[in-house]
């Protein structure tokens, strides 16, 4: 490392970090005693602790704890921001306004998954003009790495691939790589890039489909990271965009209102041993190619073996090698787009979870900071956590069920009162605790809209005081009833994950509205609303007061198939949006990325859709026929020489191709043919070549129709 | 009509220009043809549809020893990247309606995938995961070798959990 350039930024000495840190977990230590002391006085009231009630105090401590570090994150982050901002941030380590900013070579990659073709290309294109704007886009190279598995989804990659190159004069400096084996996920797939290529650039900033970064964004990234040649990788804080359902909408107004107070406070501590969170980050190249291959963990999936989750695990190698991992919180122009439905974000977690309880291994790993380990805790804990919170209510019934067995419930009584000091003061203690847990989980939102409300300016970019106010109701409200729902579906994943199980899904059909529908929420959450009604009604038979304290939880369980649907409904996301609920300054005051991207789309999107008859092959159609698209494609495949067998194997496909039509390819043979060049030009040429009468119906329907679809002398950009 | 097609699939959209081709296309698989009776017409045409653009490409790109295979791909994925039938509706398969901005924009285009490899290796390096941690990865690798054991401890654990709530419910 290079440290003694002469503008290498001096960051937070030693023991001032150290005093933050004691500040940070100290005050945790402090809540969480204070909410034990209180929780095992209860406990203890009746005559001692049993051991059901060591149990429940102790899942009560590991609980308490994670709403501890949350509550105390976002009150450093609330003095941090009231005070103007930390002094100690990587942001503040160049001075834009003055300083001509030095660049170095940076790729731009985007790993792509079978995802909405227009989507990432118009991304693209808008991330590609705003950092032409900024008039430096010499150092930046883009590429699009493809593991697209489906024929289709591969020729429209390549065919926007190449449109917008010729638009946007991007020959040369926009890339595209399909990978032929689509090993290790993304992790393998930005390897695979970085052995091909990584060696040429000095940087990369990884995206996800869904990432937009301005230029000016990628542009302060790639100086701040030459202004401070210690560091080794700057995380970004992207924001919530484009939510359309009731759903998507409710968590970017949430993100965008109330992560501020908690990202800066995560600055406050963590400082140079930050995390990352796998996209819309900048790294530097070669430290991260010596030490952040990832090796295989012990024992097989779903536990061991290949991590899944690779990006907290990165920052820790980076860390653990000495450089620097930061969060630049307060950058503005990153964003990213979130799950539509519940059930969508159920699935999104079924896959985190396993990749975040696979971190187990790793917590006590030798030569990790300890900031990192407790990132790799705090990972495992986002989701084991469920299910004991499960089993805390569950054990909470049984030690009641106990108590009215034993016809001594006065604990949850009028007697129960609040002793302070051997004062007793008239308020059921465990009054006292809940509304000290509220007070723990809400303040940081009642806060985050008090501060907002406060500013005029910032008030009027969510739509003015009312509808914040009113959205900041609405969500509290909402995410409460979801909290259960979080709860049940975590514990099931966590389960599922240890006996080393999939989950299944029901298949979705959107309806007219889009949005889920009734058989896909009572089979998804039917299990969830029987064991609420269950339980609620048992409760309610055991101890009516106990039945009340639970209902928060239980209304969550038995409204979680109505709720589901709601909150999925874009007309509803749409509704609110114009009676100005859950408005977010991104969508007041759009920046120019963002309506450019949502012009484009609505352009894109207008395209007519091929016919039904050939739809599901319309991206072989097009290669096999259409001759620029066959000569592209063509060019992007290497040559390989081929065994007997298989040129034999190749000859018999491609006949059948033309002359049974696709439908009698299975995808493997289809993606086969699609691979190999011979057979591609074969294919074009013989297509042409052949009298009608030998080609399948298939084929002579597409040959008619595709004139028609290419009238205008462009290839269209399908969604 | 074949041939129309195949004009078309080009985006050569012009009426006169097509015919034009079109004829030249038809001449020359007639005589062929008239050689060769057994030949399909519709293969006749299209195969000198392919040998003109052949001997197109190759003169507009300066690339006369190309294989077909080469100069074809080539040659359309440089009309694709120049808008050649858009731009220059008249220059296709037509030497005598070639500009010279077209034969340098035809001679410029070209695709790459991905610019010149520098490769290197990215190994992953083993990770010290502490001697606990250690220990319990041997014994899951262990106990995954043999499934039997595994069984038993599941149904150990669910039996254990059963006694567990009997005991707490009693």
């Amino acid at each position: 490392m290079n440290s003694s350039r002469p503008h290498v930024h001096q960051f937070i000495l030693p023991q001032r970090l150290r005093r933050r840190r004691a500040l940070f977990y100290s005050s945790v230590l402090l809540l969480t005693s204070t909410a034990t002391w209180f929780m095992a006085d209860l406990l203890w009231r009746d005559g001692g602790i049993t051991g059901l009630e060591w149990l429940l105090l102790v899942l009560f401590v590991i609980l308490f704890a994670q709403i501890a570090v949350g509550f105390v994150t976002a009150m450093l982050g609330f003095y941090v921001i009231n005070r103007g901002g930390d002094r100690q941030r990587i942001t503040r380590t160049i001075d834009w306004e003055s300083e001509d900013i030095s660049l170095a070579s940076t790729a731009i990659v985007m790993p792509v998954f079978n995802e909405d073709v227009s989507r990432v290309f118009e991304g693209l294109r808008v991330i590609y003009r705003s950092l032409e704007a900024t008039k430096k886009l010499e150092p930046f190279d883009f590429f699009i790495l493809s593991d697209s598995n489906k024929p289709n989804q591969w020729i429209q990659e390549e065919i926007a691939w190449v449109e917008l190159c010729k638009q946007v004069n991007g020959l040369g400096r926009i890339f595209y790589r399909k990978r032929r084996h689509q090993i290790n996920k993304k992790a393998g797939n930005v390897a695979d890039f970085l052995r091909r290529w990584g060696k040429r650039y000095r940087y990369m900033v990884v995206l996800d489909a869904d990432s937009i970064m301005t230029g000016e964004a990628i542009v302060k990234l790639v100086a701040m990271m030459e202004r401070n040649p210690q560091t080794g990788l700057i995380q970004t804080a992207p924001r919530l965009i484009y939510g359309e359902s009731l759903y998507a909408r409710m968590q970017q107004f949430a993100n965008r209102l109330y992560s501020p107070i908690f990202l800066a406070g995560l600055n406050y501590w963590q400082q140079q041993d930050g995390n990352y969170w796998g996209h819309n980050a900048i790294i530097r190249v070669q430290p991260f190619m010596e030490h952040c291959a990832l090796p295989d963990l012990p024992g097989s999936e779903p536990f061991g073996g290949r991590i899944l989750s690779h990006d907290f695990v990165e920052a820790a190698l980076m860390r653990k090698a000495g450089w620097h991992v930061w969060l630049a919180h307060d950058i503005e122009g990153t964003y990213e787009e979130g799950p539509p439905s519940l059930i969508d974000s159920a699935k999104r977690d079924r896959r985190w979870c396993q990749g975040n309880m696979q971190h187990a291994w790793l917590i006590a790993a030798r030569g990790f900071r300890p900031a990192n380990r407790f990132h790799l805790f705090m990972g495992v804990m986002a989701y084991v956590s469920c299910p004991l919170w499960l089993l805390f209510l569950v054990l909470s019934t049984i030690h009641v069920f106990n108590q009215v067995l034993d016809q001594s419930t006065r604990v949850l009584g009028v007697e129960a009162y609040t002793q302070i000091f051997g004062r007793i003061i008239e308020i059921p203690e465990a009054l006292v605790l809940f509304i000290f847990t509220m007070l723990l989980l809400f303040l940081p939102k009642i806060i985050s809209v008090i501060a907002t409300a406060q500013r005029s300016a910032d008030a009027q970019r969510f739509g003015g005081r009312g509808s914040l106010a009113l959205s900041a109701v609405m969500e509290i409200f909402f995410s409460s009833l979801l909290a259960p729902v979080h709860m049940m579906f975590n514990s099931k994943f966590v389960f599922f994950s240890l006996l080393g199980q999939g989950v299944s899904w029901v298949t979705q059909r959107r309806g007219v509205e889009d949005g889920t529908d009734w058989r896909e929420a009572i089979i998804t959450h039917g299990g969830q609303t029987f064991f609420g009604l269950v339980w609620g009604v048992s409760s309610f038979i055991l101890l009516p007061a106990f039945f009340w304290w639970l209902s928060p939880v239980l209304a969550g369980l038995v409204l979680s198939i109505p709720v589901s649907i709601i909150l999925s409904k874009g007309s509803l996301g749409a509704h609110a949006r114009r009676i100005g609920i859950f408005l977010t300054p991104e969508e007041t005051q759009p920046p120019h990325e963002l309506s450019r991207l949502t012009q484009n789309l609505a352009e894109c999107y207008k395209h007519m859709r091929p016919i039904e008859a050939l739809r599901n092959d319309y991206g072989l159609l097009q290669a096999v026929l259409d001759p620029y698209i066959n000569a592209v494609h063509v060019s992007m495949l290497r040559q390989r020489r081929q065994s007997e067998e298989s040129r034999d194997w190749f000859s018999l496909l491609r006949h059948r191709l033309l002359s049974e039509g696709p439908s009698q390819l299975t995808t493997k043979e289809t993606l086969a043919l699609l691979l190999d060049a011979e057979s591609m030009i074969w294919l074009h040429e013989e297509l042409w070549r052949q009298p009608s009468s030998s080609l399948a119906e298939w084929w002579r329907l597409a040959m008619r129709q595709y004139n028609v679809l290419t009238a205008a002398p462009i290839t269209a950009l399908y969604r | 009509m074949r041939a129309e097609d195949y004009l078309r699939a080009h985006r050569i959209h012009n009426r006169l220009h097509q015919s034009r081709l079109i004829q030249a296309v038809l001449e020359r698989a007639a005589r062929r043809h008239a050689e060769n009776p057994a030949i399909e017409p519709t293969t006749l045409a299209a195969e000198e549809t392919e040998r003109l653009m052949d001997e197109w490409f190759a003169e507009v790109l300066e690339a006369k020893d190309l294989p077909h295979d080469r100069i074809a791909t080539q040659g359309r994925v440089a009309l694709l990247l120049c808008d050649g039938p858009q731009k220059w509706p008249y220059a296709f398969l037509n030497s005598q309606a070639n500009s010279d901005e077209f034969l340098k924009a035809m001679r410029d285009s070209s695709i790459e995938a991905g610019p010149d490899m520098a490769l290197s290796s990215m190994v992953p390096r083993e990770i010290d995961l502490g001697l606990i941690t250690e220990a319990a990865g041997e014994t899951l690798e262990r106990m995954e070798k043999w499934p039997l054991l595994r069984l038993m401890l599941l149904w150990v654990l669910f039996v254990g959990a059963l006694f567990g709530i009997f005991y707490a419910t009693r």
